[in-house]
């Protein structure tokens, strides 16, 4: 193979540069309209902007929505309890983050 | 191959009930769901779980299952007998929308390959003639770096399996490889989106793109939390009390520091932006372990003997003033 005629792909990294529309989500993530309304609705995902046409979603939305549907579809979790369960591991992150640096003080 | 003993896995009965069944993997998947479990081997108990269920949750296979016999252990090597499931009709019905799970050889050889793989590539047929555009699916993938890849950016060479249909309608693997520029100042869990490289698209769609989940290989000395990196740096006593200037590795090279005079065991020191790049960069936590050296000679023992008779030093002090 010669080097210098390999092609190397380039890209944003998601969670600081890209932001989805309400289709786009889908798509990256492969959750149907329904479901991604519902979780909205649940308030698990928060898009920027009024309304399906005008919606924006910050780049971490692609890693919630994935846990959300692995979720749903392994544990069978309705929306609600996504929106709770989400919520649940921001916090526990938070918390494990903080828990880390105390230790280490 | 080995036999698999489902009950075990899910550590019920054989007399189970359908209800015990479910119960029970409800409760195991919960507790070893990678999204919610951070055990080391959870993926590993999650899949086995996953398996187990598949099986005893429907009670066709279920029968098929316990007609095998209760004589075979887990890991046992195991050929099923000829004829096995003589008599048993699979419905085939109860498609999840399942990703591809990957099941064991045990279970392919009773049940055959995961039926919904193929329903899946099945959907991706044309149909008619008329002009049509459907876009490629977007597609997920892993890959490993460094964490000092993430300091300078990194040029990987990443080969993915992809399960495609041949012309006989069989599935075959086929491997691909991408050489990708991971970009500077990724961390851990953030993802790169490679445009255009996911599925195909049909007739006019254009292909889905490819996101490659990002994470970093443990290393040996340095801790990762976000963009912040942590390193324990050992230094000794003489170095703390009065003040040094060190050396300590960072992911980005060598920088010298100073322990400021009087540093305790413990003392973190900051390296403002020497974390993960970015905007902001992150910082790097070098944290002082006052280490002793031993009394292994007559002049380290002379040494010691003599600090002992320099200080009036009571490292308990505060337990008399506890007490009163």
């Amino acid at each position: 193979m010669n080097e210098s005629h390999s092609i190397w792909l380039e890209g944003p990294i998601v969670e600081e540069e890209v932001e989805f529309t309400f289709f786009e989500l889908c798509r990256a993530t492969g959750a149907s309209e329904e479901q991604l309304a519902l979780w909205i609705d649940e308030g698990a995902l928060e898009p920027q902007g009024a309304g399906p046409q005008a919606w924006r979603f910050d780049g971490a939305s692609l890693c919630r929505v994935r846990i959300a549907q692995r979720l749903t579809r392994d544990l069978e979790i309705n929306a609600a309890g996504i929106a709770l369960a989400l919520d649940l591991l921001d916090e526990i992150d938070r918390l494990r983050a903080r828990l880390r640096r105390v230790q280490e003080r | 191959m080995k036999y698999k003993d489902y009950y075990e896995t899910l550590g019920l009965p054989r007399t189970a009930t359908q209800d015990d069944i479910k119960r029970t993997y409800r409760k195991l998947a919960r507790k070893y769901h990678p999204d919610l479990s951070k055990l080391g081997d959870a993926e590993e108990r999650f899949k086995e779980v996953g398996e187990a269920y598949k099986v005893l949750k429907d009670t066709e296979k279920r029968a098929a299952y316990d007609r095998i016999g209760d004589q075979w252990h887990n890991g046992q090597d195991f050929q099923p007998p000829p004829r096995w499931d003589e008599g048993f009709e699979f419905s085939g019905a109860g498609h999840d929308e399942s990703e591809q799970a990957q099941f064991s050889d045990f279970f392919e050889s009773l049940f055959g390959v995961d039926r919904d793989a193929r329903m899946a590539q099945d959907r991706g047929g044309a149909r008619g003639d008329t002009p049509y555009a459907i876009p490629g699916q977007d597609h997920h993938a892993k890959v490993v770096i460094d964490l000092e890849d993430a300091y300078r950016g990194v040029q990987r060479s990443i080969t993915l399996d992809t399960p495609v249909l041949d012309a006989k309608g069989r599935v075959t693997v086929q491997s691909r490889t991408l050489n990708v520029s991971i970009p500077k100042g990724v961390r851990e869990g953030q993802h790169v989106r490679l445009a255009g490289q996911g599925g195909a698209g049909l007739g006019q769609g254009r292909a889905g793109d490819l996101y490659l989940e990002i994470g970093f290989r443990d290393h040996a000395h340095f801790r990762v939390t976000g963009r912040d990196v942590s390193i324990d740096v050992p230094v000794a006593p003489w170095e703390a009390a009065l003040g040094a200037r060190i050396m300590v590795p960072t992911p980005d090279g060598t920088v010298e520091i100073t322990v400021p005079q009087g540093s305790g065991g413990g003392r973190r020191l900051r390296l403002k932006g020497k974390g993960i790049p970015g905007t902001p960069p992150g910082d790097l936590y070098a944290h002082l372990n006052i280490v002793l050296p031993p009394a292994d000679s007559d002049s380290a023992r002379a040494s010691y003997e003599s600090m002992r008779q320099a200080f009036t030093f009571d490292p308990r002090a505060h337990f008399a003033s506890d007490s009163s």
